[in-house]
Parts: structure tokens; sequence; C-alpha cells
């Protein structure tokens, strides 16, 4: 399937703030209690405390993947200095099962918005074999384009993004 | 009755009695099977987050938000255009210059002042189409000003933003952000209706 200029990721900005253009290959499903994650959904905090159910596609359970979630509009999206954040690194996730059988090396934390809205972004990359993956030393100033050419990643192979802000509005008007 | 995959090819479910190809076939959307990313956009309203419609429930778009007891939803990929009571919807817009919003000149400019002032201090806001289409022409026009940098036009937006500290840190940053940018500062993506009004929704960020 060819990715036009219409698709969700590039329209809401991922591809090219964070990932390259790439083509689909892996399905991938997070679903945060009942929910499922579509692209550019709303979300609010309360609902991703805990960290989502993902489950991933492919046939051959001997092809490994890592998942990384990011938001890349921190701490505010008109001023992104530390772009990005990262949330989670959950690494040699079999072909076909979810997060569940993978190493989680960067444990999951849940996202708390304090202005604006936020993209958070789900990335899904192919491993060339097992622990080949290793954390990094600190969550912001994560570069996830860097992160995949430093442990030779490639293209993602799939991804996702919703949109997140803080529970009670805005906050007001503050000087 | 077995709930249908967006994954496998609408035929195959064959315990449908009314089968979505020739629906298909009717509108001019190119469909996608993959979820949950993949959508089609040809038509007025498709939305970043689409949905499903596994069973043929009238030509009603399906409410998200209305319980329908499924258990997953998947990808949807042709929308209906949403009118709403009230506002007349024509195919032309001779003649009409400029937006009013349905308020009075007064709130209007008050209003877009609130909103531009919003999206410079967040980055990204949610509101109506019309509001998020109305106010693109004030937000470049405050970046404009900024990227002049002088004191004449520093005096005209602090006359503008309702806040003074948002004027100082944008003419601190626009030259760097936006030097070689010319016009086109702001993205609007559209986004699903509002619950209480179903008031078409839309998210404007800057670029």
């Amino acid at each position: 399937m060819s990715v036009n200029n219409r698709d969700p990721l590039v329209v809401g900005g991922v591809i090219g703030d964070v990932l390259e253009r790439f083509t689909r290959s892996i399905d991938l499903r997070v679903t945060y209690g009942q929910r499922e994650v579509t692209n550019g959904l709303d979300i609010r905090p309360s609902q991703i405390i805990n960290k989502p159910r993902v489950e991933i596609g492919g046939e051959d359970l001997r092809n490994f993947y890592t998942l990384v979630m990011v938001d890349p509009d921190v701490p505010s999206p008109s001023n992104p200095h530390l772009r990005e954040y990262l949330h989670w690194l959950v690494t040699d996730i079999p072909a076909t099962t979810g997060t569940n059988f993978g190493n989680e090396i960067v444990s999951y934390e849940s996202p708390r918005p304090t202005s604006g809205i936020h993209r958070l972004v789900l990335v899904l990359f192919r491993q060339l074999g097992r622990q080949t993956v290793y954390e990094p030393g600190w969550r912001p100033q994560f570069n996830t384009r860097e992160f995949a050419a430093l442990y030779n990643l490639g293209l993602p192979v799939a991804a996702v993004y919703f949109n997140c802000q803080r529970d009670n509005g805005c906050g007001g008007r503050r000087t | 009755m077995a709930i249908p995959m967006a994954m496998a090819t609408p035929t195959d479910s064959v315990t449908r009695v009314w089968s979505m190809s020739s629906l298909r076939s009717a509108l001019p959307s190119a469909v996608t099977y993959r979820l949950p990313s993949s959508t089609s956009r040809r038509l007025p309203v498709s939305t970043p987050s689409p949905l499903l419609l596994p069973s043929f429930s009238g030509l009603s778009p399906v409410n998200p938000l209305i319980s329908t007891g499924l258990p997953d939803w998947q990808s949807f990929e042709s929308g209906f255009k949403i009118i709403d009571g009230g506002g007349r919807v024509y195919a032309m817009r001779h003649g009409r210059r400029v937006p009013k919003l349905n308020r009075p000149p007064d709130q209007r400019k008050a209003l877009l002042r609130g909103l531009t002032t919003q999206l410079l201090k967040h980055g990204r806001i949610k509101t109506t189409r019309a509001r998020a289409s109305a106010m693109r022409k004030f937000v470049d026009k405050m970046i404009t000003l900024a990227k002049d940098g002088s004191l004449h036009k520093r005096r005209q937006a602090l006359g503008y933003i309702y806040e003074k500290q948002i004027v100082h840190a944008l003419f601190a940053e626009v030259p760097d952000r936006y030097g070689e940018r010319n016009g086109g500062y702001t993205r609007i993506i559209r986004t699903l209706p509002r619950r209480g009004d179903n008031a078409p929704m839309a998210y404007i960020e800057l670029v």
C-alpha cells in the first residue's frame, strides 16, 4: 500500500518530526483498556496510567521487534526543546505476540502533559537479532532516528500516534 | 452473528446479509484493510482516527461514543458529510469574504484574539473547524509581525495578543523557527465531531 500525503501519520506531522516515510509491513494493535488506539485519537492521561496491551502481527516467531513510545512535544508543542521524551521501550518482542513477551528495558511511564496537546507515538522496529538493543541513558532528548541508526533497526515497520492533553483543561490564564 | 474484521476482504464474511462491496463500489474511496493508520481522505469528512462500520446501520456514520457492544473497532474508510441543524449549506462560497462565526463584530474579534493567544501559547489546540480556519489569517499575521521584529511591530502585536509574555517569546523564537518558511505557519487536522453538539472539530497547530 503506498503512503500518500493523506496518510494520518503525514498529516499529523509524525512523519517528519519523529520518523521517516516508511511502508507498513506489520500489524500493530495498541489497546488501552477497552479503547483501541487509532491515529489521532484523543485520550486523557487518566486512561493511560497503565501500560497498554500491544499485539503485533507478522508470521515468523523468530523475528524480533522493538517498540518505542515517545512524546515529541515535550514540554509544550509550541516549544518542544526537550523533544522527544521516551516513555517506553520494549525489545525482543517475537512476531505475532505482544509486549508481555518482550524485554521491557525502559519501563512504562504514564504521560502527564502539562501544557498543550501532545502527540504520543508508538513505533515498531524490526530487530536483526536477539538482544541487540540496549537502553539509552536518559529519557528526554531522545532521538528516534538516531536510535534506529545506532542499533541498525532501519525504517519502522509500523507506527501509530494519539493525542493527549491534561485532564483539567488548559490551566487557565496565568501571567 | 460474527463480527467481521477489517483485515479480511468484505466478501469473506458470508454471514452478513448486506455486504460492504456494494457500498464501496458506489463510494469514491480507496480502501485499505490494514489497521489502524491507513485511511482514505477523498471524502469531505474523513478523520485521522477512522472507525469501522461493521454492519449496515443506515446512512448516518456510527458515533464512536455510542456503545454498540462491539469489542473491537477497526478501520473505517468512508465518512459522510455531517450536516448539523441550523446552518444552510451551499456548494458555493460566492461573495463570502469574512467568516462571521455567529457573533457580533466585537465578540468575533475577541474570540479570534483569544484563540490566537492560546495557539501561540500551547502550540496545538482543538477547536471547531470554522474557528480553526478563521484563525489562520490572524496567526499568520502575528508571526509575520514577529518576523519583522521592530519596535512598532512589537507594539502592534502587544495590542492584539492578550498576554505579553507570549509576544516576547514569539519575537524571540520566530526568526529561528520560521526564518525560511514563507507563509503557511499553521496546519489544520480535522478530527471527530464533539460529543455534546456534534460540531465538527479540528486541531490547529503551528507548523
